[in-house]
Protein backbone atom coordinates (compact mmCIF):
# COMPACT_ATOMS: atom_id res chain seq x y z
CA UNK A 1 0.00 0.00 0.00
CA UNK A 2 1.30 3.40 -0.92
CA UNK A 3 0.29 5.72 1.87
CA UNK A 4 0.25 9.44 1.23
CA UNK A 5 -2.05 10.80 3.97
CA UNK A 6 -0.98 10.26 7.57
CA UNK A 7 -2.02 10.84 11.17
CA UNK A 8 -1.03 14.14 12.79
CA UNK A 9 1.39 14.17 15.72
CA UNK A 10 -1.42 15.42 17.97
CA UNK A 11 -3.63 12.44 17.17
CA UNK A 12 -0.74 10.00 17.67
CA UNK A 13 -0.04 11.70 20.99
CA UNK A 14 -3.69 11.35 22.05
CA UNK A 15 -3.60 7.69 21.06
CA UNK A 16 -0.46 7.17 23.14
CA UNK A 17 -1.91 8.94 26.16
CA UNK A 18 -5.14 6.92 25.95
CA UNK A 19 -7.43 9.89 25.37
CA UNK A 20 -9.21 8.73 22.23
CA UNK A 21 -12.65 7.13 22.06
CA UNK A 22 -13.04 3.51 20.98
CA UNK A 23 -14.11 4.49 17.43
CA UNK A 24 -11.14 6.85 17.06
CA UNK A 25 -8.77 4.18 18.39
CA UNK A 26 -10.16 1.76 15.81
CA UNK A 27 -9.38 4.13 12.95
CA UNK A 28 -5.91 4.93 14.28
CA UNK A 29 -5.14 1.21 14.67
CA UNK A 30 -6.38 0.50 11.11
CA UNK A 31 -4.02 3.11 9.70
CA UNK A 32 -1.12 2.01 11.92
CA UNK A 33 -1.58 -1.53 10.57
CA UNK A 34 -0.87 -0.45 7.00
CA UNK A 35 1.50 2.49 7.67
CA UNK A 36 4.91 1.73 9.19
CA UNK A 37 5.78 5.43 9.32
CA UNK A 38 2.91 6.24 11.69
CA UNK A 39 3.44 2.97 13.58
CA UNK A 40 7.02 4.01 14.32
CA UNK A 41 5.82 7.40 15.45
CA UNK A 42 3.29 5.79 17.76
CA UNK A 43 6.05 3.61 19.22
CA UNK A 44 8.15 6.72 19.74
CA UNK A 45 5.25 8.41 21.55
CA UNK A 46 4.99 5.40 23.87
CA UNK A 47 8.73 5.66 24.47
CA UNK A 48 8.41 9.35 25.31
CA UNK A 49 5.61 8.52 27.76
CA UNK A 50 7.81 5.89 29.39
CA UNK A 51 10.71 8.29 29.69
CA UNK A 52 8.56 11.04 31.22
CA UNK A 53 6.75 8.54 33.46
CA UNK A 54 9.81 8.35 35.73
CA UNK A 55 9.50 12.07 36.36
CA UNK A 56 5.93 12.22 37.62
CA UNK A 57 5.41 12.93 41.27
CA UNK A 58 4.63 9.85 43.31
CA UNK A 59 1.63 9.73 45.68
CA UNK A 60 1.29 7.56 48.76
CA UNK A 61 -0.27 4.12 48.44
CA UNK A 62 -2.03 2.16 51.17
CA UNK A 63 -0.78 -1.33 50.32
CA UNK A 64 2.71 -2.80 50.46
CA UNK A 65 4.18 -5.06 47.78
CA UNK A 66 4.17 -8.06 50.14
CA UNK A 67 0.52 -7.51 51.16
CA UNK A 68 -0.46 -7.32 47.52
CA UNK A 69 1.38 -10.54 46.65
CA UNK A 70 -0.10 -12.26 49.73
CA UNK A 71 -3.56 -11.34 48.51
CA UNK A 72 -2.75 -12.22 44.90
CA UNK A 73 -3.46 -15.91 45.50
CA UNK A 74 -7.06 -15.12 46.40
CA UNK A 75 -7.57 -12.83 43.42
CA UNK A 76 -8.62 -14.11 39.98
CA UNK A 77 -5.59 -15.58 38.20
CA UNK A 78 -6.56 -14.29 34.78
CA UNK A 79 -6.76 -10.57 34.41
CA UNK A 80 -8.85 -8.87 31.74
CA UNK A 81 -7.21 -8.60 28.30
CA UNK A 82 -4.95 -5.59 27.80
CA UNK A 83 -5.89 -5.13 24.17
CA UNK A 84 -8.91 -5.80 22.02
CA UNK A 85 -7.29 -8.77 20.26
CA UNK A 86 -5.73 -10.50 23.24
CA UNK A 87 -6.82 -14.10 23.62
CA UNK A 88 -9.12 -13.91 20.60
CA UNK A 89 -8.75 -15.86 17.38
CA UNK A 90 -8.36 -14.10 14.03
CA UNK A 91 -11.55 -12.43 12.78
CA UNK A 92 -13.55 -14.13 10.03
CA UNK A 93 -13.57 -11.20 7.64
CA UNK A 94 -10.29 -10.73 5.75
CA UNK A 95 -8.94 -8.06 3.40
CA UNK A 96 -9.42 -5.19 5.86
CA UNK A 97 -7.24 -4.32 8.88
CA UNK A 98 -8.20 -6.45 11.86
CA UNK A 99 -9.32 -3.60 14.13
CA UNK A 100 -12.12 -3.04 11.58
CA UNK A 101 -12.58 -6.74 10.72
CA UNK A 102 -13.40 -7.48 14.38
CA UNK A 103 -16.46 -5.25 14.09
CA UNK A 104 -17.83 -7.09 11.06
CA UNK A 105 -19.68 -10.40 11.03
CA UNK A 106 -19.89 -10.58 7.23
CA UNK A 107 -17.68 -9.22 4.38
CA UNK A 108 -18.14 -5.56 3.46
CA UNK A 109 -20.33 -6.19 0.39
CA UNK A 110 -22.74 -8.34 2.42
CA UNK A 111 -23.32 -5.76 5.17
CA UNK A 112 -26.85 -4.38 5.55
CA UNK A 113 -26.09 -1.07 3.89
CA UNK A 114 -28.77 1.57 4.28
CA UNK A 115 -29.34 3.89 1.33
CA UNK A 116 -29.35 7.48 2.59
CA UNK A 117 -28.95 9.53 -0.61
CA UNK A 118 -28.33 8.89 -4.31
CA UNK A 119 -25.04 6.98 -4.57
CA UNK A 120 -24.56 6.91 -0.79
CA UNK A 121 -25.11 3.96 1.54
CA UNK A 122 -24.33 3.81 5.21
CA UNK A 123 -23.63 1.12 7.79
CA UNK A 124 -23.71 2.30 11.38
CA UNK A 125 -21.14 0.84 13.79
CA UNK A 126 -22.16 2.80 16.85
CA UNK A 127 -24.95 2.14 19.29
CA UNK A 128 -24.58 5.61 20.76
CA UNK A 129 -26.66 8.68 20.04
CA UNK A 130 -25.16 10.70 17.21
CA UNK A 131 -24.63 13.72 19.43
CA UNK A 132 -21.65 11.75 20.82
CA UNK A 133 -20.24 11.60 17.31
CA UNK A 134 -20.55 9.16 14.42
CA UNK A 135 -18.91 5.79 13.90
CA UNK A 136 -19.87 4.37 10.55
CA UNK A 137 -18.92 2.93 7.18
CA UNK A 138 -19.92 4.82 4.04
CA UNK A 139 -20.34 3.17 0.65
CA UNK A 140 -20.08 5.73 -2.16
CA UNK A 141 -20.72 4.97 -5.82
CA UNK A 142 -18.14 6.17 -8.37
CA UNK A 143 -18.76 9.80 -9.32
CA UNK A 144 -20.62 10.66 -6.10
CA UNK A 145 -20.10 14.25 -4.99
CA UNK A 146 -20.68 14.87 -1.29
CA UNK A 147 -22.18 18.10 0.01
CA UNK A 148 -19.68 20.74 0.96
CA UNK A 149 -19.17 20.76 4.71
CA UNK A 150 -16.81 21.71 7.51
CA UNK A 151 -16.05 20.18 10.92
CA UNK A 152 -16.15 21.39 14.49
CA UNK A 153 -13.89 18.88 16.08
CA UNK A 154 -11.61 15.97 15.35
CA UNK A 155 -12.74 13.71 12.55
CA UNK A 156 -10.93 10.69 11.17
CA UNK A 157 -11.66 9.00 7.83
CA UNK A 158 -9.89 5.76 6.92
CA UNK A 159 -10.10 4.72 3.27
CA UNK A 160 -10.95 1.01 3.10
CA UNK A 161 -11.43 0.74 -0.68
CA UNK A 162 -11.59 3.02 -3.72
CA UNK A 163 -10.57 6.66 -3.68
CA UNK A 164 -11.86 10.21 -3.38
CA UNK A 165 -10.41 13.63 -3.98
CA UNK A 166 -11.08 16.88 -2.19
CA UNK A 167 -9.29 20.21 -1.73
CA UNK A 168 -6.58 18.53 0.33
CA UNK A 169 -5.68 15.78 -2.15
CA UNK A 170 -6.55 12.27 -3.31
CA UNK A 171 -7.22 9.62 -0.69
CA UNK A 172 -6.68 5.93 -1.48
CA UNK A 173 -6.99 2.68 0.45
CA UNK A 174 -4.91 2.88 3.64
CA UNK A 175 -4.83 6.68 3.73
CA UNK A 176 -6.29 8.54 6.67
CA UNK A 177 -7.80 12.00 6.64
CA UNK A 178 -7.06 13.48 10.06
CA UNK A 179 -9.10 16.66 10.28
CA UNK A 180 -9.31 18.74 13.37
CA UNK A 181 -11.72 21.63 13.62
CA UNK A 182 -10.58 23.32 10.44
CA UNK A 183 -12.70 26.22 9.25
CA UNK A 184 -12.57 25.67 5.53
CA UNK A 185 -15.27 23.70 3.81
CA UNK A 186 -14.35 20.64 1.77
CA UNK A 187 -16.23 18.67 -0.85
CA UNK A 188 -15.08 15.10 -1.56
CA UNK A 189 -15.64 13.59 -5.01
CA UNK A 190 -15.40 9.81 -5.51
CA UNK A 191 -12.99 9.32 -8.42
CA UNK A 192 -12.32 5.56 -8.32
CA UNK A 193 -13.88 3.15 -10.80
CA UNK A 194 -15.03 0.96 -7.92
CA UNK A 195 -17.20 2.13 -5.02
CA UNK A 196 -15.37 4.03 -2.33
CA UNK A 197 -15.72 2.58 1.16
CA UNK A 198 -14.69 4.78 4.06
CA UNK A 199 -14.62 4.22 7.81
CA UNK A 200 -15.46 7.38 9.73
CA UNK A 201 -15.36 8.52 13.33
CA UNK A 202 -16.33 12.02 14.43
CA UNK A 203 -16.34 13.67 17.80
CA UNK A 204 -19.28 15.89 17.03
CA UNK A 205 -21.68 16.27 14.09
CA UNK A 206 -20.40 17.95 10.95
CA UNK A 207 -21.76 21.27 9.60
CA UNK A 208 -23.21 21.23 6.12
CA UNK A 209 -23.55 24.44 4.20
CA UNK A 210 -26.41 23.66 1.75
CA UNK A 211 -30.03 22.65 2.31
CA UNK A 212 -29.52 19.10 1.03
CA UNK A 213 -26.50 19.01 3.26
CA UNK A 214 -28.63 19.89 6.28
CA UNK A 215 -30.85 16.92 5.52
CA UNK A 216 -27.88 14.62 5.13
CA UNK A 217 -26.04 15.99 8.13
CA UNK A 218 -27.11 13.27 10.52
CA UNK A 219 -25.81 10.52 8.27
CA UNK A 220 -22.65 11.49 6.47
CA UNK A 221 -19.33 12.22 8.00
CA UNK A 222 -16.47 12.59 5.54
CA UNK B 1 16.78 29.14 33.56
CA UNK B 2 17.28 31.43 30.65
CA UNK B 3 20.70 31.33 28.98
CA UNK B 4 20.13 32.51 25.47
CA UNK B 5 22.52 35.33 24.48
CA UNK B 6 25.48 37.09 26.12
CA UNK B 7 25.31 35.28 29.42
CA UNK B 8 27.10 37.19 32.18
CA UNK B 9 30.08 35.23 33.60
CA UNK B 10 28.48 34.45 36.97
CA UNK B 11 25.44 33.02 35.26
CA UNK B 12 27.64 30.99 33.00
CA UNK B 13 29.10 29.26 36.03
CA UNK B 14 25.62 28.37 37.19
CA UNK B 15 24.80 27.07 33.74
CA UNK B 16 27.86 24.83 33.84
CA UNK B 17 26.83 23.58 37.24
CA UNK B 18 23.40 22.84 35.79
CA UNK B 19 25.06 20.89 33.02
CA UNK B 20 27.02 18.90 35.56
CA UNK B 21 23.81 18.25 37.47
CA UNK B 22 22.10 17.22 34.25
CA UNK B 23 24.97 14.79 33.67
CA UNK B 24 24.49 13.29 37.13
CA UNK B 25 20.78 13.11 36.51
CA UNK B 26 21.27 11.23 33.24
CA UNK B 27 23.59 8.78 34.98
CA UNK B 28 21.14 8.24 37.80
CA UNK B 29 18.26 7.66 35.43
CA UNK B 30 20.34 5.25 33.33
CA UNK B 31 21.03 3.29 36.50
CA UNK B 32 17.36 3.35 37.49
CA UNK B 33 16.32 2.23 34.04
CA UNK B 34 18.68 -0.74 34.14
CA UNK B 35 17.63 -1.71 37.67
CA UNK B 36 13.92 -1.61 36.81
CA UNK B 37 14.49 -3.54 33.58
CA UNK B 38 16.45 -6.18 35.52
CA UNK B 39 13.65 -6.30 38.09
CA UNK B 40 11.06 -7.05 35.43
CA UNK B 41 13.24 -9.78 33.91
CA UNK B 42 13.80 -11.33 37.36
CA UNK B 43 10.06 -11.28 38.09
CA UNK B 44 9.33 -12.84 34.72
CA UNK B 45 11.94 -15.56 35.06
CA UNK B 46 11.96 -16.42 38.76
CA UNK B 47 8.91 -14.72 40.30
CA UNK B 48 11.48 -12.76 42.33
CA UNK B 49 9.53 -11.08 45.16
CA UNK B 50 12.44 -8.83 46.13
CA UNK B 51 12.63 -7.50 42.58
CA UNK B 52 8.88 -6.92 42.63
CA UNK B 53 9.13 -5.09 45.93
CA UNK B 54 11.80 -2.74 44.49
CA UNK B 55 9.72 -2.13 41.35
CA UNK B 56 6.58 -1.59 43.42
CA UNK B 57 8.27 0.86 45.77
CA UNK B 58 9.28 3.02 42.84
CA UNK B 59 6.26 2.69 40.55
CA UNK B 60 3.11 2.00 42.61
CA UNK B 61 2.84 5.63 43.72
CA UNK B 62 3.55 6.84 40.19
CA UNK B 63 0.93 4.59 38.63
CA UNK B 64 -1.59 5.84 41.19
CA UNK B 65 -0.50 9.43 40.57
CA UNK B 66 -1.12 8.95 36.83
CA UNK B 67 -4.61 7.54 37.47
CA UNK B 68 -5.53 10.33 39.87
CA UNK B 69 -4.05 12.93 37.54
CA UNK B 70 -6.38 11.65 34.85
CA UNK B 71 -9.35 12.22 37.14
CA UNK B 72 -9.84 9.12 39.33
CA UNK B 73 -10.62 9.32 43.02
CA UNK B 74 -8.00 8.21 45.55
CA UNK B 75 -9.91 5.04 46.36
CA UNK B 76 -10.53 3.89 42.79
CA UNK B 77 -6.99 4.82 41.76
CA UNK B 78 -5.65 2.75 44.66
CA UNK B 79 -7.69 -0.29 43.63
CA UNK B 80 -6.81 0.01 39.96
CA UNK B 81 -3.14 0.58 40.81
CA UNK B 82 -3.13 -2.72 42.73
CA UNK B 83 -4.69 -4.48 39.78
CA UNK B 84 -2.10 -2.94 37.44
CA UNK B 85 0.82 -3.93 39.68
CA UNK B 86 -0.59 -7.44 39.93
CA UNK B 87 -0.88 -7.59 36.14
CA UNK B 88 2.79 -6.63 35.98
CA UNK B 89 3.66 -9.39 38.47
CA UNK B 90 1.79 -11.95 36.42
CA UNK B 91 2.85 -10.84 32.98
CA UNK B 92 6.46 -9.87 33.48
CA UNK B 93 7.61 -12.91 31.49
CA UNK B 94 6.26 -11.23 28.35
CA UNK B 95 8.50 -8.21 28.98
CA UNK B 96 11.33 -7.95 26.45
CA UNK B 97 14.05 -5.52 27.54
CA UNK B 98 15.17 -5.21 23.91
CA UNK B 99 11.77 -3.89 22.87
CA UNK B 100 10.95 -1.32 25.53
CA UNK B 101 12.24 0.36 28.66
CA UNK B 102 10.58 -0.93 31.85
CA UNK B 103 8.86 2.43 32.35
CA UNK B 104 7.39 2.30 28.84
CA UNK B 105 6.07 -1.22 29.33
CA UNK B 106 4.60 -0.22 32.69
CA UNK B 107 3.00 2.91 31.31
CA UNK B 108 1.32 1.07 28.44
CA UNK B 109 -0.14 -1.50 30.86
CA UNK B 110 -1.43 1.23 33.19
CA UNK B 111 -2.85 3.18 30.25
CA UNK B 112 -4.61 0.15 28.75
CA UNK B 113 -6.02 -0.96 32.11
CA UNK B 114 -7.39 2.52 32.72
CA UNK B 115 -9.09 2.53 29.32
CA UNK B 116 -10.61 -0.89 29.95
CA UNK B 117 -11.83 0.18 33.39
CA UNK B 118 -13.43 3.39 32.12
CA UNK B 119 -15.28 2.12 29.10
CA UNK B 120 -15.61 -1.62 29.65
CA UNK B 121 -13.81 -2.61 26.47
CA UNK B 122 -10.13 -2.95 25.78
CA UNK B 123 -7.84 -0.61 23.94
CA UNK B 124 -7.75 -1.15 20.18
CA UNK B 125 -4.23 -1.85 18.93
CA UNK B 126 -2.46 -3.10 15.83
CA UNK B 127 -2.39 -6.91 15.70
CA UNK B 128 1.11 -8.02 14.87
CA UNK B 129 -0.10 -11.14 13.04
CA UNK B 130 -2.50 -9.14 10.85
CA UNK B 131 -1.90 -10.14 7.21
CA UNK B 132 -2.52 -6.49 6.28
CA UNK B 133 0.44 -5.37 8.41
CA UNK B 134 2.86 -3.34 6.34
CA UNK B 135 6.43 -4.04 7.37
CA UNK B 136 8.28 -2.04 4.77
CA UNK B 137 9.51 1.39 5.69
CA UNK B 138 8.38 4.05 3.28
CA UNK B 139 10.92 6.61 4.41
CA UNK B 140 13.97 6.95 6.61
CA UNK B 141 12.67 6.03 10.05
CA UNK B 142 15.54 6.61 12.44
CA UNK B 143 13.19 6.93 15.38
CA UNK B 144 12.04 3.34 14.95
CA UNK B 145 14.93 1.82 16.81
CA UNK B 146 15.18 4.47 19.49
CA UNK B 147 12.75 2.82 21.79
CA UNK B 148 14.47 -0.53 21.51
CA UNK B 149 17.31 -0.77 23.96
CA UNK B 150 19.31 0.90 26.71
CA UNK B 151 21.37 3.10 24.44
CA UNK B 152 18.24 4.08 22.57
CA UNK B 153 16.49 4.98 25.82
CA UNK B 154 19.43 7.19 26.74
CA UNK B 155 19.33 8.91 23.39
CA UNK B 156 15.61 9.49 23.76
CA UNK B 157 16.14 10.93 27.21
CA UNK B 158 18.76 13.34 25.89
CA UNK B 159 16.48 14.30 23.00
CA UNK B 160 13.71 15.06 25.51
CA UNK B 161 15.98 17.02 27.83
CA UNK B 162 16.65 19.47 25.00
CA UNK B 163 13.00 20.42 24.65
CA UNK B 164 11.96 23.88 25.84
CA UNK B 165 10.25 23.74 29.23
CA UNK B 166 6.89 24.85 27.80
CA UNK B 167 6.85 21.90 25.40
CA UNK B 168 7.88 19.40 28.05
CA UNK B 169 5.12 20.72 30.29
CA UNK B 170 2.44 20.25 27.65
CA UNK B 171 3.68 16.72 26.84
CA UNK B 172 3.69 15.87 30.53
CA UNK B 173 0.17 17.20 31.06
CA UNK B 174 -1.12 15.45 27.98
CA UNK B 175 0.19 12.03 29.07
CA UNK B 176 -0.41 12.14 32.79
CA UNK B 177 -2.89 14.87 33.68
CA UNK B 178 -5.47 16.34 31.33
CA UNK B 179 -8.19 14.29 29.71
CA UNK B 180 -8.10 16.43 26.55
CA UNK B 181 -6.21 19.24 24.85
CA UNK B 182 -9.11 21.48 25.83
CA UNK B 183 -8.62 20.72 29.52
CA UNK B 184 -4.88 21.40 29.27
CA UNK B 185 -5.56 24.67 27.45
CA UNK B 186 -7.87 25.76 30.26
CA UNK B 187 -5.31 24.93 32.97
CA UNK B 188 -2.52 26.78 31.26
CA UNK B 189 -4.86 29.58 30.20
CA UNK B 190 -3.74 29.18 26.58
CA UNK B 191 -5.69 28.85 23.34
CA UNK B 192 -6.22 25.18 22.41
CA UNK B 193 -4.34 25.80 19.16
CA UNK B 194 -1.22 26.72 21.15
CA UNK B 195 -1.44 23.48 23.14
CA UNK B 196 -1.72 21.46 19.95
CA UNK B 197 1.13 23.27 18.23
CA UNK B 198 3.37 22.74 21.27
CA UNK B 199 2.71 19.01 21.11
CA UNK B 200 3.43 19.01 17.40
CA UNK B 201 6.63 21.06 17.83
CA UNK B 202 7.76 18.86 20.69
CA UNK B 203 7.41 15.65 18.67
CA UNK B 204 9.11 17.23 15.67
CA UNK B 205 11.98 18.38 17.89
CA UNK B 206 12.31 14.93 19.45
CA UNK B 207 12.61 13.37 16.01
CA UNK B 208 15.19 15.94 14.89
CA UNK B 209 17.19 15.54 18.11
CA UNK B 210 17.16 11.77 17.69
CA UNK B 211 18.38 12.09 14.14
CA UNK B 212 21.22 14.31 15.36
CA UNK B 213 22.07 11.78 18.06
CA UNK B 214 22.18 9.09 15.40
CA UNK B 215 24.43 11.15 13.14
CA UNK B 216 26.75 12.00 16.03
CA UNK B 217 26.98 8.30 16.85
CA UNK B 218 27.68 7.40 13.24
CA UNK B 219 30.48 9.96 12.90
CA UNK B 220 31.99 8.70 16.19
CA UNK B 221 32.10 5.10 15.02
CA UNK B 222 33.65 6.08 11.68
Amino acid sequence: MNISHHLTDETIQDYASGSLSMPMETLVACHLTVCSRCRNRAALSDGVAGSLFNEIKSVSVSTSASDLLARASSMPAHSAPLTNAEGRSAPLVTGVPRPLARLLSVPLEELDWRRIAPGIKQHNLSDQHRKHGAFQLLHLEPGTVLSAHSHNDRELTYLVEGSYTDETGTFKAGDIADLDGHDHTHQPVVDSEVPCIALIATQSPVNYSGVLGKIMQPFVGI
Amino acid sequence: MNTIVATPPEKRVIAEKDDAKAGEKTEASAELRKRMGDNLVAIGKYKDEKAFSDLYTYYAGRVKSFLMGKGMSDQIAEELMQEIMLTIWRRAESYDPKKAAASTWLFTIARNRRIDYLRGNSRIEVELDDEMLNLETTEEDPQAKYVNDQQAAEQLERALSKLPQEQRQVMHLSYFRGQSHGAIAKWLDLPIGTVKSRIRLAMQAVRVNLQNEEEALRSKTK
